[in-house]
């Protein structure tokens, strides 16, 4: 009888806890791109119960380049999520988005030059004249001329031919060009390629060459912030911990992805994790603080951004899209 | 040692059955060989046995969920098409006024290519099954409604007059003469709209999705997986040929009267 009436006591136990489950608020995080290593935090978070210790119940849609994303977070299909600061701020000059960026996830552009490494190209300087391929929808193509001429080269200093994103590895390694254009995230993906045929690749990192600007960032609709400031407040709390924790425990942050996302392949994803890393954790984020974006470097951006989107630096005050209000140091 | 004809015959009739299969298996150890003599690697062109065992990489209870997903969408939509298309088409038939206000329209939403429609749809509808079903919808229903109308319109006048001597009433005519008479042409829009519908829904995945099997192969490809993406792309022919030939079954099977008589 009291074996009867303590299974009945744990069952509603059971169903309480399954009830107070079913009560976390729901937030929908919206990625910029289809999942891997460099979307890795939101998935280890999930997994490790960074959100649910928020009370959180976080779901993931994928998405299709930074502007889809910035879109849906608008129109409320989704409530946050990474998109590149430079492609919003590019929105908010030009309409108004009612997006606003919270958190620095990549303090650093991603943007390369990828060339065999026995190409003799193995500096910036080396490009000049060289036979250059590129995706053509990449935010990298805006930002092309303006990092020639910082190096003092004319904006068509490089031949820059477009094909799609999955045939720049191949057009390298096959000599169908000397250089490509590619995401520093991707590394361990095109040195895998390359050594299927033997070879190895250079990088030659935009950032390293004056072209030094915050990119990845999380981006939140104000409705949720206005609405659910508090719900917005955990998320933050909660992903500035899954961060935190990827860079700590990339294998462990990889198989994560790879439960959620079983066609992520988990070697892969820490490969991934371990070439994005570098631009969250640096001196920047040293100097600054983790996800911070400070007033200089968000200026900054702004006149790269500007530029390469042919926008005057005086359309947009780049301060009105930052909201540190959700910072989790702020607390 | 000769052949009675009826032998001779029959080993023709056997060949001619063959044929496809042969001819399908030969391409493929053509495309064997030529990956192995030039040696291209993977990411140019893999070889078919690359693709086969990428294929079984990947655990068979995902491959079900891609296809769920896409088939889902693909035959929603494809109803949704035949729901619209078929009675508009036999409005328009019986009513001069429709046909000409709406065929122009059709005729533009016909041409706008979908791939540039489909982000918007998603924008306004959200990123969930029914703006997919509607993009697929958008790219089945016209010729749809071109085979049917024409069907309609092909009955034989005499037919027509025929009943409307005998005073049968306009519903009559429609369902007892007119329809019966465009279901061969309501069939061969049916195969048409069939394979569009996997288009349409591969269209939409590539757009919006978290699974299917065209995210699946747009997600292979972001990895560089080459192979894997083949075997999605043969994956999802099969599932086209397989629709279409289940179009072709439900009309031997339901309609056998209106296929052409065999000699």
């Amino acid at each position: 009888m009291l074996k009867k009436a303590s299974s009945v006591l744990a069952m509603v136990i059971a169903m309480s806890a399954s009830g107070m489950a079913a009560a976390a608020d729901e937030v929908t995080y919206q990625l910029d791109w289809l999942p891997g290593g460099d979307k890795a935090p939101v998935y280890t978070g999930i997994q490790q119960g960074f959100f649910a210790a928020e009370d959180l119940e976080v779901s993931i849609a994928s998405g299709r380049g930074s502007t889809d994303a910035i879109t849906k977070i608008a129109t409320g299909q989704a409530d946050i999520g990474s998109a590149d600061i430079g492609a919003l701020m590019a929105a908010r000059a030009q309409d108004t988005v009612p997006v606003s960026a919270v958190y620095m996830i990549f303090n650093q552009g991603p943007h390369a030059f990828f060339s065999l490494s026995d190409s003799g190209i193995n500096n910036f300087a080396d490009i000049a004249g060289k036979k250059v391929a590129t995706s053509p929808f990449t935010s990298s193509n805006a930002f092309l001329p303006l990092v020639l001429q910082a190096n003092d080269m004319p904006a068509d200093a490089v031949t820059l031919t477009k094909s799609d994103p999955g045939a720049l590895g191949p057009m390298l390694v096959t000599g169908n060009t000397d250089a490509i254009i590619a995401w520093v995230t991707n590394i361990a993906l095109f040195k895998q390629q390359a050594a299927s045929a033997g070879k190895d690749i250079n990088v030659i990192r935009w950032s390293d060459a004056g072209l030094s600007l915050y990119s990845s960032a999380v981006v939140a609709s104000d409705k949720f912030l206005s609405e659910r400031p508090d719900v917005a407040k955990r998320f933050m709390r909660a992903y500035d911990k899954s961060v935190r924790f990827t860079h700590e425990n990339p294998e462990k942050a990889a198989a994560d992805l790879h439960t959620m996302v079983p066609e992520v392949d988990a070697a892969v994803a820490t490969a991934q994790i371990g070439d994005s890393m570098p631009l969250t954790f640096n001196e920047i984020s040293e100097a600054d603080g983790l996800g911070t974006m400070t007033p200089e470097r968000i200026a900054t951006t702004w006149k790269w951004v500007a530029e390469a989107n042919e926008l005057s630096v005086d359309s947009l005050d780049p301060e009105t899209i930052v909201n540190r209000d959700f910072m989790p140091a702020a607390e | 040692m000769s052949q009675t004809p009826t032998e001779a015959a029959a080993r023709r009739a056997l060949l001619l059955n063959l044929s496809p299969w042969l001819f399908f298996v030969g391409l493929i150890i053509l495309w064997e060989l030529v990956c192995r003599v030039f040696s291209l690697p993977n990411y140019v062109l893999p070889a078919p046995t690359a693709i086969f065992s990428a294929f079984f990489d990947v655990e068979f209870s995902r491959w079900m969920m891609h296809l769920w997903a896409t088939l889902r969408v693909a035959l929603m939509g494809f109803a949704l098409s035949i729901v619209v298309s078929i009675p508009l088409a036999i409005a328009m038939m019986r009513s001069e006024f429709l046909s000409r206000t709406l065929y122009p329209l059709l005729v533009v939403i016909q041409s706008t290519p979908v791939v540039a429609v489909a982000p918007l749809i998603i924008v306004m509808m959200g990123s969930d099954d029914p703006s997919r079903v509607l993009i697929t919808c958008l790219l089945t229903f016209f010729p749809l409604v071109v085979s049917t109308a024409t069907g309609i319109n092909e009955t034989p006048e005499e037919l027509i007059e025929l009943s409307r001597s005998l005073d049968a009433p306009t519903r009559r005519e429609t369902w007892q003469i007119r329809i019966p008479y465009a279901i061969p042409h309501i069939f061969s829009g049916l195969k048409v709209a069939i394979t569009l519908a996997i288009i349409g829904a591969v269209v939409a995945e590539f757009v919006a999705a978290e699974e299917g099997l065209g995210y699946f192969i747009q997600f292979s490809t972001s990895f560089f997986k080459i192979p894997q993406a083949f075997a999605g792309l043969f994956f999802l022919a099969g599932v086209s040929l397989l629709l279409f030939k289940s179009v072709q079954w439900t009309q031997q099977i339901f309609f056998a009267w209106s296929l052409p008589k065999k000699k």
